[in-house]
């Protein structure tokens, strides 16, 4: 058996802390994993695309991003999950909140190849709207061309769960913390997949993020 | 300090503009433990949304005052600092918030309305793990988000849990008897009478003998179709075992 190759790729793009936009091709060799987070801050519009080109049996790649959109803020995602070679899988997690007058776009294409098999794809958007002038929109599109393919998508535009919000109201916890708190729990997936090395650093930048959101 | 904990006068409430309270009148004493049982849909449920707060619950007319103040005008979380607990008859579950995290911040924004600072780390983790103890819950749930795949009884012990934390005047347990097996049962109630002092008060909603059998009421009201029909001592528990509640 071939020893998997794995290499991990982490993306922080906001006004003040810009790594580079993700390059647009990721191509995914044999036995060759793949994960990358993104995460997008406040005060920038940025319009991302990125295909992934699964292109060796056996190559996996996991995606997860978290996009927080503010003011007048629009950010876009145009993914492409290509599964070119057997026994590929992929999962995808994009979780978007949008406050004030954002907007948000993810647009996730899954492709999966004529002559492939035993392919694994999943995706995921998730939007949660703070405001009631922001806007959301997922636009996830499946394009199977082959037999013996496991395949999922899930996608939902929601506001804060009110229940919750009067359960830890009724403890005391003002209704603003409240309102962190459920907005970071939504954040918390793709924050736990962020490398040790800057999980904290990046996850108290999310934190503050989300609180100018909230007094927005 | 007044005698009278809470007062509800002529308490008329509404949800999604159905009348469901049809004038309650009712007042507690510091110290007692008052039991309101009722067959389904008489109101118990809504009676203790309404003394917490629940958005959606629209009080038509009457007043409740509670240790001196208007509770009508308080925020959900203005009440829980006064000093009422409402444990849930169905706790929500919240995926991402640890038990310890959602603690340290009602706790800490209890201290800061009394103009404490927040505890030392130390000093809250000691705490949840005292108040823990008091319901048999095992450490590593304050690592657990908060009710999130718990048993009916571990939610209901959780409940009493974060009541010993808050510490509060008044307790509402909305049927913390449902869905709780013989031991859990009595785990919760231990929990509940051992946090019971002179000074504080409970009302314990239920359709059942069972947990009054633990948790020994004062006085027992009869709720029906949105108004109290009987009040007495704990003869009437006996009564309504015996007989249901169409005598009422």
């Amino acid at each position: 058996m071939r020893d998997m190759t794995s290499s991990e790729k982490v993306f922080v793009i906001g006004p003040d802390q810009i790594s580079a936009l993700p390059p647009e091709r990721f191509s995914v060799g044999t036995g060759e994993e793949l994960r990358v987070v993104l995460v997008v801050l406040p005060g920038v519009s940025p319009v991302i695309p990125m295909t992934f080109d699964l292109v060796g049996e056996g190559a996996s790649v996991r995606v997860s991003a978290l996009y927080l959109a503010a003011g007048s803020g629009k950010v876009r995602f145009d993914v492409l999950m290509h599964h070119r070679a057997p026994h590929t899988t992929s999962t995808q997690l994009f979780n978007g909140i949008a406050g004030g007058e954002a907007s948000t776009v993810f647009s996730g294409r899954i492709i999966i190849d004529e002559g492939t098999f035993g392919i694994d794809a999943g995706q995921e958007n998730h939007n949660i709207l703070v405001s009631d002038r922001a806007r959301a929109e997922s636009d996830p599109q499946l394009e199977i061309y082959a037999d013996d393919v496991k395949c999922s998508h899930g996608a939902t535009v929601g506001r804060l769960d009110e229940q919750e919000q009067f359960y830890m109201r009724s403890r005391g916890i003002p209704e603003d913390e409240a309102r962190f708190l459920q907005l970071l729990s939504f954040a918390s997936p793709v924050l736990q997949s962020l490398p040790d090395h800057c999980r904290e650093a990046v996850s108290s930048r999310v934190s503050s993020a989300i609180r100018s959101l909230l007094a927005q | 300090m007044n005698d009278i904990l809470l007062e509800i006068k002529g308490l008329h409430a509404s949800v999604e503009g159905k009348e469901i309270l049809r004038g309650i009148d009712l007042v507690i004493r510091r110290g007692e433990i008052h039991a309101v049982m009722g067959p389904n849909g008489a109101g118990k449920s809504t009676l203790s949304a309404v003394l917490a707060g629940k958005p959606g619950y629209e009080v038509t007319s009457g007043e409740i005052v509670f240790d001196g103040k208007d509770l009508l005008e308080l925020s959900p979380e203005e009440r829980s600092w006064a000093g009422i607990f409402l444990s849930f008859q169905y706790p929500i579950e919240i995926p991402g918030v640890t038990i310890t995290n959602f603690m340290k911040a009602a706790v800490d924004a209890h201290r800061k309305a009394k103009g404490e600072e927040p505890l030392s780390a130390g000093g809250f983790l000691r705490l949840m793990k005292e108040k823990m103890a008091l319901v048999q819950m095992k450490g590593e749930f304050a690592k657990r988000d908060v009710n999130a795949g718990f048993s009916g009884g571990e939610k209901k012990r959780c409940e009493i849990f974060q009541m010993a934390m808050l510490d509060p005047v008044l307790s509402i347990l909305d049927e913390t008897d449902s869905g709780l097996d013989v031991d859990a049962l009595r785990i919760v109630s231990d929990g509940v009478n051992a946090l019971h002092t002179p000074e504080k008060s409970a009302i314990v909603i239920t359709h059942y003998k069972r947990l009054l059998d633990y948790i020994v009421p004062d006085v027992v009201h009869v709720l029906k179709a949105g108004k109290i029909v009987a009040t007495g001592g704990r003869e009437l528990v006996e009564i309504i075992e015996n007989e249901g509640y169409d005598k009422f």
